[in-house]
């Protein structure tokens, strides 16, 4: 057994990856040209790829360093899978680049607070919620807490790599390297652990403005450490169909399957604990985001708990799923899918929602009357709120889920002197438009939509178009050095792996 | 209880790759192992003494699904027939709320089932005598036991010789 190969990344390959590249511009571009004037999902679609491969990293980089930090032997034959693909970071930097780009700029409306007024007392669109969340929400806070963080997190991985290839050249049986590598380690886990909150509240949950919870910075990066263990297990498979690393064993593939049960396990538990305490504490202002997507995204809802509980909890949950390839290599596609599912639940009905009342801000309405707001208690003017936020969802409901004319018209009706009470002088001339477009927006914002409510196909060309540039740098990376750190320390252990685990009729366990 | 009383013969080794490799010999030389004692698990220590799989999965799970059950179906009881009581508004039959008890009582059936369940197959019970055969196997010895109740004075010899083929640290006979 030869330890020291290298993987070599053929033309073949290349190519295919080139093509899958290719296939996500083109959807990009189809959802671009067929958008809305805000180009919602396009830079929703961008978003969610750019947090979701960056996160992927992130949590590559983190496992690694947390799997260093407790002197793990188990892994090293599959550490430089990670170490790979931590250093996508640096396109992560890019791709979050665009949306940083795009928030100073005001090209997308992806962030509600980044809207005009709603910090500023003195405009009709202030918002007080918005105002008290600015010292956070605002684009310096979002350049350093996406680009900026990610570019230190990128530091560490790439010192960490430079520690462990570095630790191939070594001459001489010496500890050096791998003190060094422990160093990197130990210290990235509380910079990761408590940057990574922040990077999520800041691209994910602020596109939800009013709401906030307390769960979410960990439930979501949880989904992309999911990301991270369901891929590491189909490259681990891949390569070995290609001949290479023969000393992955079923042993050091029980164990990440374990992870990926048992991580499955505890991302549910976080998802439970979020959606439970919001439920039972009832609060409008936390219950809007999941009423919004269990009556409106029920697909996405329910989806997401099929894909990332039930399947990896029952298929997984006996010992000897765990050490077959075929299955293993099922489990994990379904898992990253599904956590690529789970961010697309994340983000996009609330970027629709926000694109909504970015333009009814422009189309000069007043600001409560979108429903978001409409339930925060605190909003200047409370009493019309409140008011015009009974009328709001019975019109959307009822223009939403009746066909006929005659019921939109009802809603127009119902809608539209409740409305006009309600507007000030300033705003009483544009308003009889306004008042009726947000009749037909409701509906629009609530309905069957391919790319909100559901995935449509362009969106899994964008997936694939992603993950081939993921799997390009990845690829490009693993074959610059060895596919084993050959100095380390716990290089033998690694070789030497056995859960203990017996399965009948496996190979390993027919020995008399 | 003289009757159930058995003559042991044992080897104890000091490392578990030596134990291992005794196993191996024994197996070639079809030898009759009657148990293997040590302080801790060894890995791939099951598949070279040819024990078959552990059913006792099987009962954990069916442990576990029990306690599900009941637990669910005793919340959903409770709080819809025998006491009903309305909780901020919300439905009596209220199904996420019924969640962490109906896991708590799936965990609390496994472990009691699975804790009871191998106290039984092991034998052991409050005022049990252990059946040691020699303290150090519970801290640093790795212990292949043979039955030699009824052996012969040439079976005694040959298990003799492979303990000191495989390096054995040292051999007794104990009658347990």
């Amino acid at each position: 057994m030869n330890l020291n190969t290298q993987f070599v990344f053929e033309s073949k390959t290349k190519r295919l990856l080139y093509g899958g590249m290719a296939l996500g511009v083109l959807c990009l571009l189809y959802i671009y040209m067929n958008d809305d004037a805000y180009h919602t999902r396009f830079w929703s679609t961008w978003l969610h790829h750019a947090v979701f491969f960056s996160g992927i990293s992130f949590t590559a980089m983190f496992f690694l360093s947390g799997q260093i930090t407790a002197f793990a032997g188990w892994n090293t034959v599959i550490r430089r899978v990670w170490e790979s693909m931590s250093q996508f970071m640096w396109v992560g930097i890019i791709l979050m680049g665009l949306v940083v780009a795009g928030v100073w700029g005001h090209l997308h409306h992806l962030y509600h607070w980044n809207a005009e007024g709603v910090t500023d007392p003195n405009s009709p669109h202030f918002d007080k919620i918005i105002a008290g969340k600015a010292g956070f929400l605002n684009p310096v806070w979002f350049t350093v807490g996406t680009v900026g963080f990610l570019a230190v997190w990128y530091f560490w991985a790439m010192k960490l790599r430079q520690a462990s290839v570095d630790q191939d050249t070594m001459e001489t049986e010496d500890f050096k390297y791998y003190k060094k590598q422990r160093k990197w380690a130990a210290s990235f886990l509380p910079l990761g652990g408590f940057l990574s909150t922040v990077f999520l509240w800041q691209s994910v949950m602020s596109i939800d403005t009013h709401w906030y919870s307390t769960m979410f910075a960990w439930y979501s990066m949880v989904s992309t450490w999911l990301g991270a263990i369901s891929l590491t297990v189909i490259l681990i498979i891949y390569l070995k169909s290609l001949g290479y690393m023969e000393y992955v064993t079923f042993d050091h593939l029980h164990d990440i399957g374990k992870f990926l049960f048992g991580i499955s396990v505890f991302w549910t538990y976080l998802w439970f604990d979020q959606f439970m305490l919001i439920w039972y504490a009832n609060n409008g202002e936390e219950t809007i985001y999941f009423f919004e997507r269990m009556n409106h995204y029920p697909v996405l809802f329910w989806g997401n708990l099929v894909l990332n509980f039930v399947t990896p909890f029952f298929i997984l949950m006996r010992n000897d799923t765990k050490r077959k390839f075929g299955t293993m290599f099922f489990v994990a596609l379904i898992v990253f899918f599904g956590h690529w599912w789970d961010f697309f639940y994340m983000i996009k009905p609330g970027a629709r929602t926000a694109a909504h009342e970015a333009m009814e801000l422009a189309e000069g309405k007043h600001h409560g009357s979108s429903h978001e707001t409409a339930h925060a208690p605190a909003a200047p003017a409370a009493a019309h709120h409140a008011e015009e936020h009974t009328a709001a969802p019975a019109t959307a409901d009822t223009a939403a889920h009746a066909g006929e004319a005659a019921h939109a018209e009802a809603g127009h009706e119902a809608h539209t002197p409740d409305a006009a009470a309600h507007e000030g002088a300033s705003h009483g001339e544009g308003h009889e438009a306004a008042a009726g477009h947000h009749g037909e927006e409701a509906d629009e914002s609530k309905s069957f939509k391919f790319g909100y409510t559901i995935p449509g196909l362009d969106d899994l060309g964008v997936l694939i178009g992603f993950l081939s540039l993921f799997l390009f740098f990845f690829f490009n990376q693993l074959s610059k050095s060895s596919l084993v750190p050959l100095k380390d320390p716990f290089l033998d252990e690694s070789l030497h792996h056995e859960t203990g685990a017996m399965i009948e009729g496996e190979e390993g366990g027919a020995h008399h | 209880m003289a009757s159930n009383s058995k003559k042991v013969l044992f080897g104890l080794y000091n490392d578990e790759e030596d134990l291992k490799s005794a196993i191996k010999v024994a197996n070639e030389g079809h030898l009759d192992i009657m148990d293997v004692y040590t302080p801790f698990p060894v890995h791939g220590l099951d598949p070279v003494l040819g024990l078959k799989e552990s059913r006792l999965h099987y009962l954990g799970f069916i442990y576990g699904a029990t306690g599900a059950t009941f637990g669910f179906l005793t919340m959903s009881w409770i709080f819809t027939r025998d006491w009903p009581i309305m909780f901020g508004g919300k439905p009596y039959w209220s199904v996420p709320a019924f969640i962490p008890i109906t896991f708590e009582m799936t965990v609390l059936f496994a472990a009691w089932g699975m804790t009871i369940t191998f106290y039984t197959i092991c034998g052991m019970w409050p005022g049990v005598k252990a059946k040691t055969l020699d303290d150090r196997i519970t801290d640093d010895k790795f212990c292949v036991a043979f039955d030699v109740t009824d052996a012969s004075e040439g079976d005694v010899d040959q298990l003799r010789g492979f303990f000191s083929r495989t390096n054995a640290a040292e051999v007794n006979v104990k009658t347990i």
